[in-house]
């Protein structure tokens, strides 16, 4: 399947890449545009081009906050943001690493949490996430100012976590079938 | 009307104050509440970016459970959950061979759910209207402040179809019923950078320090919020703006529902004031006396 049909199909259609018309309205509302490798208008056009490569290892796709100002702005209607998210899913599939590596970390961590107690932790995933990524020493003193006002709750025990495994393993069968 | 509650993961928290000040809230206006039983996480974005399956099974695992306990409506408070359960239910009701498959996922039935709503979009109804300007009880015409949508209350449209996505009003009314200074001011739906604080808090300080900079530039005493998660960016970090911006910054940074309930005449350790960073009560202090000395 050509790059830009797979992107469609997995953003269910609301990615209509072939609707854009390059006016870079996405790019120039997008909180994050100044600090992503290549704007939203430029994934969506990489993307009609077939540069799947570079589409795939940019940091544009793992910056994305998800925050939809560019498919809410977009005259054409066509959900850069829907992009983006089929983007991060395709290169997890081909074994390609998050190019920014806190986020791949952070989106598996909190998953993994998830399978725990069906709810996630709040601190545990932050802790985790900024443990792994060599953030853990400088959070410390805000963790300790929420911890003072009752705002960091002890972690539960993880016996809460079935209804969710359930769904999930029911997810992976389903996968896998295809 | 049989109103579901899921608070969200963040509500248990690093927000708990959010919670709190809701379930006040909602008990002061007399709107009777049930949490939904064995809710799960709603899957923010870490699960579709895992797999479309799971980004779609999670979020509408705790519709299908609303839709079984009979709710009329599902309340979310977290804008990114509620952004998640819309997406989500939207997705499915136009793909009837895709609502099979996440169905048999979930095993559980998923057609015709309870509209999902912001609590925003249930108080700011004209219906409450005169219960909300009827409950008033402290004076906060003296309290200035500016409304932060954030995200997702009405972006994207398509999906949210409830307020104006670029200059919504909802909270703005809510505010002015119970007789706040409601200020205009162009951050309103501009990003805070959600859980990039758990990853790369630089990202947030600068998006927290523009809006912090509209909201001084407006003259506000205040931020009033509708998420936890701008909550949390704007309340947490204000040392690394203020030195980012290289001024002083101490704003306190409000829930809607906090501010309703103290206009309500709820004290503060009720409203959950006591666990902000920037503490809010010297300001919604000092705004009630003015107001009782220039009436005395
Ligand atoms: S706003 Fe829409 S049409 Fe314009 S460049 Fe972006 S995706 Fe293309
Ligand atoms: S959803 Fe992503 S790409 Fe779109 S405006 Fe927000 S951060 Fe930028």
């Amino acid at each position: 399947m050509a790059f830009r049909h797979e992107i469609e199909a997995l953003s269910g259609h609301a990615a209509r890449v072939n609707l854009c018309f390059q006016c870079s309205k996405c790019s120039a509302g997008c909180p994050l545009a100044d600090k992503m490798d290549l704007q939203p208008a430029q994934v969506m056009h990489s993307i009609r081009l077939g540069r799947e490569e570079a589409v795939l290892n940019s940091r544009a796709i793992w910056l994305c906050l998800g925050c939809e100002t560019c498919s809410a702005r977009c005259p054409q209607q066509v959900e850069p943001a829907a992009a983006m998210n089929a983007a991060r899913i395709i290169a997890l599939r081909r074994g390609i690493k998050p190019s920014v590596k806190e986020i791949g970390v952070y989106y598996r961590g909190f998953v993994d949490n998830m399978r725990l107690n069906g709810k996630i932790h709040d601190a545990s995933v932050a802790g985790i996430t900024q443990l792994l990524t060599g953030q853990l020493i400088e959070s410390l003193p805000l963790a300790w100012k929420l911890v003072v006002r009752g705002r960091v709750k002890p972690p539960p025990l993880p016996l809460g976590g079935g209804r969710f495994r359930r769904l999930y393993n029911n997810v992976l069968a389903k996968e896998k079938g295809h | 009307m049989r109103y579901g509650y899921y608070p969200g993961c963040s509500l248990e928290g690093i927000s708990v104050e959010y919670d709190e000040s809701m379930r006040r809230l909602f008990e002061r206006l007399e709107v009777t509440i049930e949490d939904l039983p064995d809710w799960i996480c709603c899957g923010t974005l870490a699960a579709p970016s895992l797999s479309p399956l799971l980004g779609l099974a999670t979020p509408l695992w705790n519709v299908a459970r609303a839709k079984r306990e009979g709710y009329d409506r599902l309340i979310a408070p977290c804008s990114a959950c509620l952004y998640h359960f819309k997406h989500a239910a939207k997705r499915v009701a136009e793909n009837a061979a895709l609502r099979a498959e996440v169905e048999a996922v979930l095993e559980m039935p998923l057609a015709a759910p309870p509209p999902i709503i912001h609590p925003l979009e249930l108080l700011a109804a004209d219906a409450f209207e005169p219960r909300i300007r009827g409950s008033v009880q402290r004076d906060l015409s003296d309290l200035k402040v500016v409304c932060y949508y954030g995200c997702h209350i009405s972006r994207p449209a398509a999906v949210m179809q409830f307020d104006d996505p670029e200059n919504p009003q909802s909270m703005d009314r809510l505010l002015s019923w119970v007789g706040v200074q409601v200020l205009d001011w162009p951050g309103k739906v501009d990003c805070c950078g959600a859980h990039f604080s758990m990853i790369k808090p630089g990202i947030v300080v600068d998006l927290c320090a523009r809006l912090f900079e509209a909201a001084l530039e407006a003259g506000a005493d205040a931020i009033v919020v509708a998420c936890p998660m701008c909550h949390a960016n704007l309340d947490t970090r204000q040392d690394e703006i203020a030195a980012k911006l290289s001024w002083p910054l101490r704003m306190p940074v409000l829930y809607f529902s906090q501010v309703l309930g103290y206009a309500m005449g709820l004290p503060a350790e009720r409203l959950g004031f006591q666990r902000h960073i920037v503490d809010p009560v010297p300001l919604m202090v000092a705004k009630c006396q003015q107001r009782m000395k220039d009436e005395g």
